[in-house]
């Protein structure tokens, strides 16, 4: 038991920090905003400088790292309200090298490694999709899916999609004719797109042991958004009421605002360890659906709640489009649904409270 | 990083495991059970505490200057989180808490004089802080004690004494130079209870347990009894309620509160659980358990790194009497009318009156051991370095 950062994980975040405050200043993140899209030289940075491989085994190209090195160069990325498809592209990959097709596994592996490849998992979200649900005959997939983060950006999907009745991922260029997306505004100003298959080209990447990896992965992933987005938020505001000046005195020295910067503190600690600990179980196989759906549903609250305080706390400025603190208290929002809202992932905890044990 | 327990750690559980199943009998259940206050162990508990101290469990992870052998804090968690899940006690907090201090501020001689006994539980101690004027703002006590030519003569009243009435010894802090700005004049003395001249009255609180008012009149105690240097006392106390915090933090014991209340749940009142909200309210719970189990993780990880924790122990504390109340009050709610069932109301009582008890006895959590609003401001101040006004 240990749940302090390794060495190898204290490196890669103080090198990608770095990187990170000198090259992706947040003006980046605006235009991008502004003008759609996904940070490309970003993605050719994280590819150049190894941190694409990091999950995946020797033998595809990778680092066999753990998968809470990913999760903390996501936190990371996550702290910079960065534009990039790196949850989806990675959980995906991983899913087809450890319970997908063993054939495509090194092409897609080392496609993602060097860059070229990119992935959105398009799954039955837990909100019910209208529209028809994807299927494949004879190597061609139809039907939709409402809700694919980058689904416009990336070079390929991962659909999840049934065929002859069995429920699989299969693989599908974006750019294949009978692929079309729409993309869809959202609180998060990040992309999200509508996609719609007819006929498209599709080639079979795992079965439902793949599907259930991804799910897994991508919540728990998906709760260091959120996790990254309450801790960039906390961090921001205990400088800000450190520094501003009111009454005389710096607002961060009255003991009700320390008390509620106290709090912050305590929900963003105790989502960390869930958090960590559910990407951790994902990682050694030992993951349950209802210890990640616990673990996202306090990330879930910490990304929302930590990250609205920090707004009453900062006061108009935080309010304002020219700071950077709506970035993370918008980012939060949309991470807190994505992968299972709160109440999503509680539901999921309480259908399945009959697996409570007793302590022994 | 790293969530699960390597070999050598899930050995020694075993190893745990197997001693309380030779030891967790039910005469030491029955010993247990009618224990009532006494601070002396009986003699079931007394051939456990020996059994630990043969084993070497007692001490194991304190630093070898303090008498450990300086094995990795794991150790103390696993075998602390073992006898919590049977809820066997080992050994006296206070002891835990005082033995420290004197190991790192007393003289040889003293050591000598009264660590083995601390150890085996000869001595038991209370702790003379707390003062009618002197609560939260503890360094403001005024329980004197005056130099008289070899020996102190000490003079005073403290308050919220807890186990004064069994324990043969008081930590006792007082003041020592009235002159001195507050934090500097206070200095920490160890003081048989049956000196001459020490009184000590009960107070009977809503949780039903007793704490006591405690006199000093023209106590005299030889120079001895003094521990560590005259007006040094603010800091080993303070060295010492960091062990406190601690302590009350991993407190828990709620987990098994949880699991009652499911199993009651399960067999009294399963219609409960056909409602969506009540089992929406049972993983909210689970949830904040949860976290619990979190905190206190991240605490002993801190601590097995080789680091003190400062602002994480507060959240620990908090976190951990707030769900005291929390838990309780939900799970009272959750059952109705018998939720306000106690003990006395023979075979009614859904826990056996565990429920009404725990939410009586919740607040002192809360406000002891450094009040939550005391624990806010260390967070905030130590932990993030928001400036003092």
């Amino acid at each position: 038991m240990d749940t302090t950062l390794s060495e190898t994980q204290r490196l890669l975040r103080e090198s990608l920090r770095d990187y990170l405050s000198n090259e992706v200043p947040f003006d980046r993140i605006r235009e991008l905003e502004r003008e759609g899209g996904a940070d490309q030289t970003l993605w050719e940075y994280l590819a150049g400088a190894g941190f694409l491989g990091l999950p995946f085994t020797e033998a595809h190209g990778g680092e066999g790292g753990e998968l809470t090195d990913t999760a903390v160069v996501l936190e990371e990325l996550t702290r910079r309200a960065c534009v990039i498809p790196f949850l989806e592209t990675t959980a995906s990959a991983l899913a087809i090298e450890r319970h997908g097709d063993e054939a495509l596994a090194g092409e897609v592996v080392r496609g993602v490694i060097s860059g070229v490849m990119t992935i959105a998992p398009a799954l039955q979200g837990a909100t019910p999709a209208n529209g028809a649900s994807p299927r494949v005959e004879a190597g061609a997939l139809s039907g939709e899916r409402r809700f694919v983060d980058y689904g416009a950006e990336v070079t390929h999907h991962l659909v999840e999609a049934t065929e002859n009745g069995e429920p699989g991922l299969y693989l599908v260029e974006t750019a294949a004719d009978g692929v079309a997306t729409e993309s869809l505004s959202t609180i998060a100003r990040t992309p999200l797109a509508h996609c719609t298959y007819e006929g498209a080209p599709a080639r079979r990447a795992g079965g439902a042991e793949a599907l259930q990896f991804l799910r897994r992965a991508g919540r728990a992933l998906c709760a260091v958004q959120c996790l990254g987005n309450a801790q960039q938020a906390l961090d921001m505001t205990v400088e800000y009421v450190g520094m501003r000046v009111q009454f005389g005195r710096p607002i961060g020295s009255f003991q009700a605002v320390q008390h509620h910067c106290a709090n912050m503190a305590t929900q963003t600690l105790s989502a960390r360890f869930l958090t960590y600990r559910a990407v951790w179980c994902v990682d050694q196989g030992i993951a349950t659906d209802r210890e990640i759906a616990k673990a996202k549903a306090l990330a879930s609250r910490a990304g929302t709640e930590v990250t609205m305080q920090a707004h009453i706390l900062f006061g108009g400025i935080g309010y304002t489009e020219e700071y950077d603190l709506h970035f993370f208290s918008r980012h939060g929002k949309e991470r807190a649904l994505a992968w299972g809202s709160t109440e999503e992932c509680l539901r999921v905890a309480a259908d399945t409270l009959d697996e409570v044990q007793p302590w022994q | 990083m790293e969530f699960g327990w390597n070999e050598e750690l899930e050995a020694f559980r075993d190893e745990v495991r197997a001693f309380l199943q030779e030891f967790d009998t039910p005469a030491l259940r029955n010993e247990l059970a009618n224990r009532g206050e006494a601070a002396q162990l009986g003699p079931e508990q007394t051939r456990l505490r020996e059994a630990l101290e043969d084993r070497g469990w007692v001490r194991m992870c304190w630093p070898e200057e303090l008498g450990g052998e300086g094995k990795s804090q794991w150790f103390q968690f696993v075998m602390t989180e073992e006898f919590a899940k049977r809820e066997v006690p080992y050994g006296s907090g206070f002891g835990t808490m005082v033995g420290p201090a004197i190991h790192r501020f007393g003289t040889e001689a003293q050591r000598e004089k009264y660590l083995p006994g601390i150890w085996a539980n000869d001595i038991t101690l209370c702790l003379g802080y707390s003062e009618p004027n002197a609560g939260t703002d503890l360094a403001a006590l005024e329980t004197l004690a005056v130099k008289d030519g070899d020996d102190w003569l000490i003079n005073g009243q403290k308050l919220w004494t807890s186990a004064a009435d069994t324990a043969s010894h008081v930590w006792l802090a007082c003041r020592t130079d009235p002159d001195a700005p507050k934090h500097r004049g206070i200095s920490t003395f160890i003081v048989p209870m049956d000196t001459p001249g020490i009184s000590v009255r009960p107070i009977m609180t809503m949780s039903g347990g007793r704490t006591n008012e405690v006199f000093f009149e023209d106590v005299r105690v030889p120079s001895d009894a003094l521990i560590g240097e005259v007006n040094q006392g603010w800091y080993i106390i303070a060295n010492a309620l960091d062990h406190e915090r601690v302590w009350i933090g991993a407190g828990g014991g709620l987990r098994h509160i949880f699991d009652r209340l499911m199993a009651h749940v399960r067999e009294k009142r399963p219609e409960l659980l056909e409602d969506d909200v009540v089992r929406r309210r049972l993983v909210e719970l689970e949830l904040d358990l949860d976290v619990m189990e979190g905190l206190v993780l991240t605490n002993a990880s801190i601590v097995a790194s080789g680091d003190t924790p400062t602002m994480e122990a507060s959240m620990s504390k908090i976190w951990t009497s707030e769900l005291r109340y929390h838990i309780s009050n939900v799970a009272m709610d959750l059952l109705g009318h018998e939720g306000a069932l106690t003990e006395e109301a023979d075979g009614f009582a859904p826990l056996d009156g565990e429920l009404e008890r725990t939410y009586r006895a919740s607040p002192i959590q809360r406000f002891g051991g450094g009040a939550n609003e005391v624990q806010r401001d260390i967070i905030a101040r130590r932990g993030l370095g928001l400036p003092r006004h």
